[in-house]
């Protein structure tokens, strides 16, 4: 009990000092964000108007501080373009990312464990060289460049699937594929590679000796393999999580993607840093998960 | 022992595709910087509305054009170079950066393993390209902000090998004996430590340049990049005329899919063939 109490002070310490690095990031780097916002005309006046009503004429340190108050209670400040309060437009749009990214996981997990117990016990068969060209052949296709040869193979020759809007099933099917590809390419390899580590060791002889079924033990080398592939899956999250905010604005899918990219091009920082600071705070409680459930599935991990 | 393994057909794959790509950015960078333009200014494609979405052979444009009417070809080489060119730079930094922190990580004094420990932590921890996305929005776009945010995104993962490394090179008897006669550890870095880790380290920064080439590209696209002539970007404005001109997605993914396909063949064999355990 102990041990997880300090391993979750752990992960909000680095939280903590994730979000520090986030403020300093911005108000360090060269750039003005309200000469920006005002553009090249606007008088000396205003600028210091404006600076004001945003708190950027206080010392850095005063600014810090207001900061972290206000993050602690969940306020992420107001939004400098559409005026509205940034953690509630967070919470309209991040209903779609949520939705895809989370079973686009869930089919790659289940996906690419298989093909990769399967390509890994039938070393060199057709099975494990076709599926080692295709993983190679989706992992060296970026998300964005993958998404439009979709669109184009299913949508406008094979007029099968809707091109973009988010309106019913029909159209997640596209974007889905699209981030289920890369991610299913990852696991398959490292799901093959763990299983071959793990095929020759003493314990499965051992069990082959005994006389059990070769599905039995195959479940168990599945179990072995599954801590190393759920952190894959942890380090993949912000792969996941960056990928299907590409995939939204490819597809014009209302989700945090979209938010992020139209605050982008508003310079929009308060969203930008909002979307971010959420998107850590996910990525993190995740890692926290799989740590924790990982110690579950293989007594190893606890002794060392 | 490796001069006795066969070089698997992963290298050989690999080699040659990158060895094409080479062909192809040596050919472009001999015509835009001596014959079609200068050292001091490379030409760059130029457009011509009138000439604009023309399909593959369309007036002499093998590749056809895009919707500003510059040849594709001339578009999709200086990608290359520029791609090339910035994922070498960044890679090279990083794992520079990555050499040192991770050597004096070990052998230094003990604060500096502590406070690389954290900083490698906690860069780790961030997703990294939304980090490189904050970093560039808070910047604004040019070619040294983009180097910057990916090398600060991508030397933690070098860092990392080499103090795996560098603890495993200096439990070595030869390296102790070394150490006993009291060679200095500057010393200690260039005649022992470098050699003994560059194999390694090579195939982590070949695998590294794809991982670049693919960041560089992810934030061009999302208009974040530092030139309108990297990749990404290129996509983007291809994306929008997908109904009309097909022909410039599919160029220009097949471009950069066979580049980073090559790197990451190359990568993989290499790592295959240094392997010990010969998996």
């Amino acid at each position: 009990m102990n041990r997880i109490f300090g391993k979750l002070a752990y992960s909000l310490f680095t939280i903590f000092l994730a979000l520090t690095a986030i403020f300093f990031i911005i108000r360090l780097t060269p750039g003005d964000p309200v000469s920006r916002i005002l553009g090249p005309e606007a008088s000396q006046k205003e600028v210091l108007l404006y600076r004001k009503d945003l708190g950027l004429d206080q010392p850095i340190s005063i600014q810090y501080l207001s900061y972290m108050k206000n993050l602690f209670l969940g306020d992420l400040g107001v939004s400098l373009f559409k005026k509205k309060n940034v953690g509630n437009l967070i919470l309209s749009h991040i209903g779609p990312t949520l939705t895809l990214s989370t079973i686009a996981m869930l089919i790659s997990a289940v996906l690419g464990v298989f093909l990769g117990i399967w390509s890994g016990h039938r070393k060199s068969s057709w099975v494990d060289n076709l599926s080692r060209v295709v993983s190679l052949f989706f992992l060296s296709f970026p998300i964005f460049s993958l998404a439009p040869l979709l669109v184009l193979i299913f949508s406008i020759q094979l007029g099968v699937l809707p091109v973009s809007e988010w309106l019913g099933v029909e159209h997640t099917i596209l974007p889905i594929l699209t981030l289920v590809f890369p991610l299913t390419s990852v696991l398959v390899r490292v799901t093959r590679n763990k299983f071959l580590e793990e095929v020759n060791v003493p314990w499965v002889t051992v069990l082959r000796a005994k006389g059990m079924g070769e599905f039995a033990i195959l479940l168990r080398l599945t179990k072995v393999c599954l801590p190393s592939i759920f952190n894959v899956i942890a380090i993949q999250l912000s792969v996941i999580l960056a990928g299907t905010m590409i995939t939204e604005t490819i597809f014009d899918i209302p989700g945090m993607g979209m938010l992020l990219l139209s605050s982008i091009e508003n310079r929009d920082y308060p969203i930008v840093q909002g979307v971010i600071i959420y998107s850590t705070v996910i990525y993190m409680a995740v890692y926290f998960l799989v740590d924790f459930f990982n110690e579950k599935v293989d007594p190893r991990i606890r002794v060392n | 022992m490796n001069s006795l393994k066969k070089i698997n057909s992963e290298i050989k794959w690999g080699g040659s595709i990158l060895a094409l790509y080479l062909v192809w950015a040596i050919t472009w960078f001999i015509q835009s910087h001596f014959l079609k333009g200068s050292f001091s200014a490379p030409y760059l494609p130029s457009s011509d509305i009138k000439i604009e979405l023309l399909g593959p052979g369309g007036q002499g444009f093998i590749l056809g054009t895009d919707i500003y009417g510059r040849s594709l070809y001339e578009l999709l080489s200086s990608g290359l170079n520029y791609s090339l060119g910035i994922s070498l730079l960044v890679c090279l930094m990083a794992a520079s950066i990555g050499i040192i922190v991770g050597y004096l990580s070990v052998t230094g004094p003990r604060f500096v393993k502590i406070a690389s420990d954290l900083l490698i932590n906690l860069i780790f921890v961030f997703p990294s390209i939304l980090i490189a996305i904050l970093i560039m929005a808070a910047t604004g776009q040019s070619f040294w902000g983009l180097v910057f945010c990916l090398v600060v995104t991508g030397w933690p993962g070098y860092a990392k090998i080499v103090r795996g490394e560098t603890i495993r090179v200096m439990g070595l008897t030869y390296v102790e004996s070394a150490v006993a006669i009291g060679v200095s550890k500057l010393r200690l870095f260039f005649t022992i430590l470098l050699p003994a880790i560059m194999p390694l380290l090579s195939v982590h920064i070949v695998l590294g340049l794809s991982g670049v080439i693919i960041s560089e590209a992810t934030l061009g696209f999302l208009g974040l990049g530092g030139s309108e002539y990297s990749w990404g970007s290129m996509l983007s404005m291809a994306k929008t005329v997908l109904l009309e001109a097909p022909s410039v997605v599919v160029f220009l993914s097949f471009s950069m899919g066979g580049l980073i396909i090559g790197l990451n063949l190359l990568g993989d064999g290499l790592r295959d063939y240094l392997d010990p355990k010969g998996v």
